[in-house]
């Protein structure tokens, strides 16, 4: 409390030796702030530009942006923008594009490679833990540097598989990429963010400079901003912190993340490749959306007319969905839900080649193929004619 | 709606541009109200209630008070209690208030014994303001309504914020006394099952709604005839829920005619805006961190590192609560309005007394004028000036928040005020000290009695300051870069009170510095709540 009625004798040697009683430094003028502005927005644009020539970034043939760094879009897009020879085909879908089971060089795109006699044609440009809803946007936002081009788009129906994997249920889910799902119009039933997360993120698909910070902060500091990071625990009882004494600065070595060699959980070595018999699960059940009301089938409907605006030339590859873990009762659904979907391939004029059904022991879950199925899908797909038909053009 | 988040990047420039269209027509401050009811309601639609109903209370009674004559004019010994019930009022307007106080008791009466248990407090509160206003108007009486306005102001606010600490500790006293009588908890009588929660900046709006009507009592002021630039200025949304805690006389003048905004009102407030978001964004946030770490369980950390988080909550606070301000001041200085200044580096102060006219300068001036000096001052000598010190510090303290850390936390400021100020009268103090210490010794203190404040509890207070003292002093992880911040901020803060500071004002400094913070804001700037104020 200010308890000095008048100025007496405990006027404070401090406020005899105040310069005036400016509480701030920073105040500036109109040609101050327009200097500032320049400057910040040289910075703005300089720095991703300078980052690109700074890291060192030069992708293999079968390179697929690695797990962790799924949710890097600005890597995403510039691995987009590195592969850009004219005959370069792009293979656009989730994770079983991406090749959740196997290693790099044993997903479909890699032996689609190996059928073109080991030219580099077809590029891994998937991300796990996609589904068409995040697709459309991934496509939309960050992926400009597609149109005009080749692109083979992946179908899953496996995200019409229920109203959770839908994302049309009311309940509040945790799902993957929440950043690319449409924030406002359409509405998503399970996504709950409130609206200033919702408007941030619009905002950040609009402004690649915040992209390229979420890049430094998934390649360089685990995914956190530096400030978490600096105070990151080991996740032990009683925790330890690493990084309390390091700046987070150092860690810039611009040496990007890359797939782990060998990795444990990826590749025919891993535990995780195995048929999904062997896990006991046994036959499902699946609750099929309707087609009508899917949210996620109305994003893929979306995305096809996106690819068509950008003057994309490109087919869709419709499946494998491993029928041999449905129940048969629940077949005749699937089928029908499969009909509906080629029905408006052909529709819409848009060319689909619709895979066969793997043999059981290929198939590593639901819709995910091991190495020895995606081998067949290649050659499957290369030997179709739709495919060459729509390869040649 | 927080200054720092996207949904105000997208209110500001609408309210902004249409109050530049609208700036010169009548619309200007209706619009300016809508704005303000928008942001406010943003959290909670239903605390435009309080807001509405704590603005209304004010103007009408200045309004009434307005027939009761001028300042200092005494009422007639005939009226009183017996022109409770009279129907022949001399005034319209004070038959019109007797008449909404009667039937307003008569229905808080009614259903108080009809209505469910959920309706007690709407009753009880709705009562006391209809008994107020009867006795008031019976009364014709300046002071009988400043004691309407203040006792139903403060009701308002004791529900809120302090019923369940007076429950909690009245039933604590039950039980010890053996009595078998408990009350029921605050939140069973909200009507309509409404959560009770406490309303954002409700001793902020309450404290600036009832300066307007203590001012008029006092003759300081004239009464706001326009409802709508009255309730613009309790809600003005800069300044709504955090302050400055303006007066009347500062603010309301402002609103009569549209402002002029010159280029470098725009300039400095945007300049405020940053200073302000970089304090809360790249500096109070990070701090809040290593503190809630510590502070959530002080029994598991060493002396280091609670001393540590201490200091850190020291420098938290205060860019968080002085971030807001800048931020406040800067939105409003951009609409042409010029908020008072709230914080002037208070960890520079040489005294407590010196500390207390820095920090927070909009409240600790509020109870000086409107408690310390009412009460007395220091016009009858030391002992009295130090017992109406006592008592601004107590009712402070109760201000922040009801709890007895907080009651704690006052009380210490209280004889830490004695006591520098004795201090300060003696010679050898004053002249021979060095500043330097005298500094050091404030923010030692001052940072001490920050651990009652932050501290959960009473037992987690206690532990700390045991433990800073007698723990072992081991590792406190506290990050590097942290350390380096403070120490940063400190060194900024005494090159401002030194003889360098005009280097720290040259262009280059001012332009590289706020190209700095906006890139440090983007790579830097951590997620983190609301501001620490707001719960007050």
């Amino acid at each position: 409390m200010t308890t000095e009625t008048k100025p007496s004798t405990t006027l404070s040697d401090s406020r005899r030796r105040m310069r005036g009683h400016l509480p701030h430094a920073f105040l500036l003028t109109p040609w101050q702030w327009c200097t500032v502005v320049i400057l910040f927005l040289c910075v703005v644009f300089g720095l991703p530009k300078g980052c690109k020539s700074w890291e060192t970034f030069e992708p293999e043939v079968n390179y697929r942006v690695p797990y962790e760094a799924s949710q890097d879009y600005w890597q995403y897009e510039r691995h987009l923008d590195d592969r850009n020879e004219s005959d370069t085909i792009y293979f656009v879908g989730d994770s079983v594009v991406w090749g959740e089971y196997v290693s790099p060089d044993g997903t479909w795109s890699a032996f689609l490679n190996e059928q073109s006699g080991g030219k580099p044609q077809f590029v891994n440009q998937a991300l796990n833990g996609l589904y068409p809803l995040a697709l459309e946007g991934l496509i939309t936002h960050y992926a400009e540097g597609l149109s005009g081009r080749k692109v083979m788009l992946h179908c899953n129906l496996l995200w019409m598989s229920s109203p959770q994997a839908d994302l049309s249920q009311a309940k509040e889910q945790v799902f993957n990429h929440p950043t690319l799902v449409p924030q406002f119009r359409p509405r998503i039933p399970s996504y709950h963010a409130d609206i200033d997360t919702r408007l941030g993120r619009a905002i950040g698909h609009r402004w690649s400079f915040l992209g390229w910070v979420r890049h430094l902060q998934i390649q360089y500091w685990d995914q956190k901003d530096p400030y978490a990071w600096t105070l990151a625990d080991d996740g032990k009882y009683p925790p330890s912190y690493p990084n309390t004494y390091r700046m987070p600065w150092s860690e810039l070595d611009f040496t990007l993340l890359s797939e782990p060699n060998p990795d444990p959980e990826r590749g025919v070595d891993s535990k995780r490749h195995s048929p999904w018999s062997t896990d006991g699960i046994g036959t499902q059940r699946f609750d099929w959306v309707e087609l009508k009301d899917s949210l996620q089938w109305a994003a893929f409907q979306r995305l096809c007319k996106l690819l068509q605006q950008r003057n994309n030339q490109f087919i869709i590859i419709l499946g494998p969905f491993n029928k041999h873990i449905m129940a048969p009762e629940n077949r005749t659904r699937f089928e029908s839900i499969e009909s509906g979907v080629k029905q408006w391939f052909v529709s819409t004029n848009i060319p689909f080649v619709a895979t066969e059904l793997l043999d059981s022991a290929l198939y590593g879950d639901a819709s995910h193929p091991l190495t020895e199925g995606y081998r067949n899908l290649a050659v499957e797909l290369w030997n179709d004619p739709n495919f060459t038909d729509w390869l040649s053009q | 709606m927080l200054f720092h988040t996207w949904t105000f990047l997208i209110f500001f420039p609408i309210v902004f541009l249409g109050y530049l269209a609208l700036k010169k027509t009548p619309l200007r401050i209706p619009w300016l109200l809508a704005a303000s009811y928008v942001f406010y309601g943003w959290w909670n639609p239903y605390y435009l209630l309080l807001i509405v109903y704590s603005t209304a209370l004010d103007y009408y009674v200045v309004a009434w008070m307005e027939t009761c004559g001028p300042p200092g004019s005494k009422p007639s010994p005939d009226h009183g209690w017996g022109d409770l019930f009279s129907f022949k009022l001399p005034h319209a307007s004070l038959n019109a208030a007797a008449w909404v106080g009667r039937l307003g008791l008569f229905g808080s009466v009614l259903l108080w014994f009809v209505g469910p248990l959920g309706s007690r407090a709407v009753c009880f509160l709705s009562g006391i303001l209809c008994l107020t206003i009867m006795f008031a108007a019976a009364r014709r009486s300046r002071k009988a309504w400043l004691w309407a306005s203040m006792l139903n102001n403060l009701s308002l606010l004791f529900y809120f914020k302090y019923a369940d600490f007076f429950i909690e500790n009245a039933n604590q006293l039950f039980t010890r006394m053996g009595m078998s009588m408990q009350w029921p908890e605050a939140a069973t009588l909200m009507p309509f099952g409404w959560e009770y929660l406490l309303p954002v900046g409700i001793s902020f709006y309450t404290f600036q709604s009832m300066s307007y009507t203590i001012d008029y009592y006092l003759g300081n002021l004239a009464r706001e005839k326009n409802f709508l630039r009255f309730a613009t200025y309790v809600a003005f949304f800069p300044q709504l829920v955090a302050g400055p805690i303006e007066r009347a006389s500062s603010l309301l003048p402002q609103f009569e005619a549209a402002p002029k905004i010159r280029l470098k009102d725009l300039s400095d407030g945007a300049s405020l805006f940053l200073i302000g978001l970089f304090k809360k964004l790249a500096l109070a946030n990070y701090l809040s961190f290593y503190v809630e770490r510590v502070y959530g369980m002080p029994d598991e950390y060493s002396g280091a590192a609670l001393a540590l988080a201490t200091i850190a909550f020291a420098w938290q606070i205060y860019f968080d609560f002085s971030g807001y301000t800048d931020m406040a001041r800067g939105i409003a200085l951009m609409m042409g309005y010029k908020l008072m200044l709230n914080f002037n580096r208070p960890y520079l102060a040489t005294s407590l007394g010196d500390f207390w006219s820095r920090w927070h300068i909009s409240l600790s001036t509020w109870f000086r004028d409107y408690v310390y000096i009412p009460l007395g001052g220091n016009r009858n000598g030391p002992v009295k000036a130090y017992l109406y010190l006592g008592i601004t510090f107590l009712l402070s303290a109760i201000w922040h928040g009801a709890a007895w850390t907080f009651i704690v936390w006052g009380v210490l400021h209280a004889l830490g005020t004695m006591i520098t100020r004795e201090l300060e009268r003696k010679e050898w103090y004053h002249e021979r000290v060095p500043i330097a210490v005298k500094r050091f010794l404030v923010f030692g203190f001052v940072t001490f009695a920050w651990i009652f404040f932050r501290a959960e509890t009473m037992q987690d207070a206690w532990l700390i300051v045991t433990r800073i003292v007698s723990s072992a002093w081991s590792d406190p992880a506290m990050p590097a870069l942290m350390l380096g911040l403070i120490a940063l901020i400190w060194v900024y803060q005494w090159l401002q009170e030194s003889n360098l500071r005009p280097w720290t004002e040259t262009a280059w400094f001012k332009v590289a510095g706020s190209v700095f913070m906006l890139i440090w804001l983007c790579f830097f700037s951590s997620s983190g709540g609301a501001f620490i104020y707001f719960q007050f």
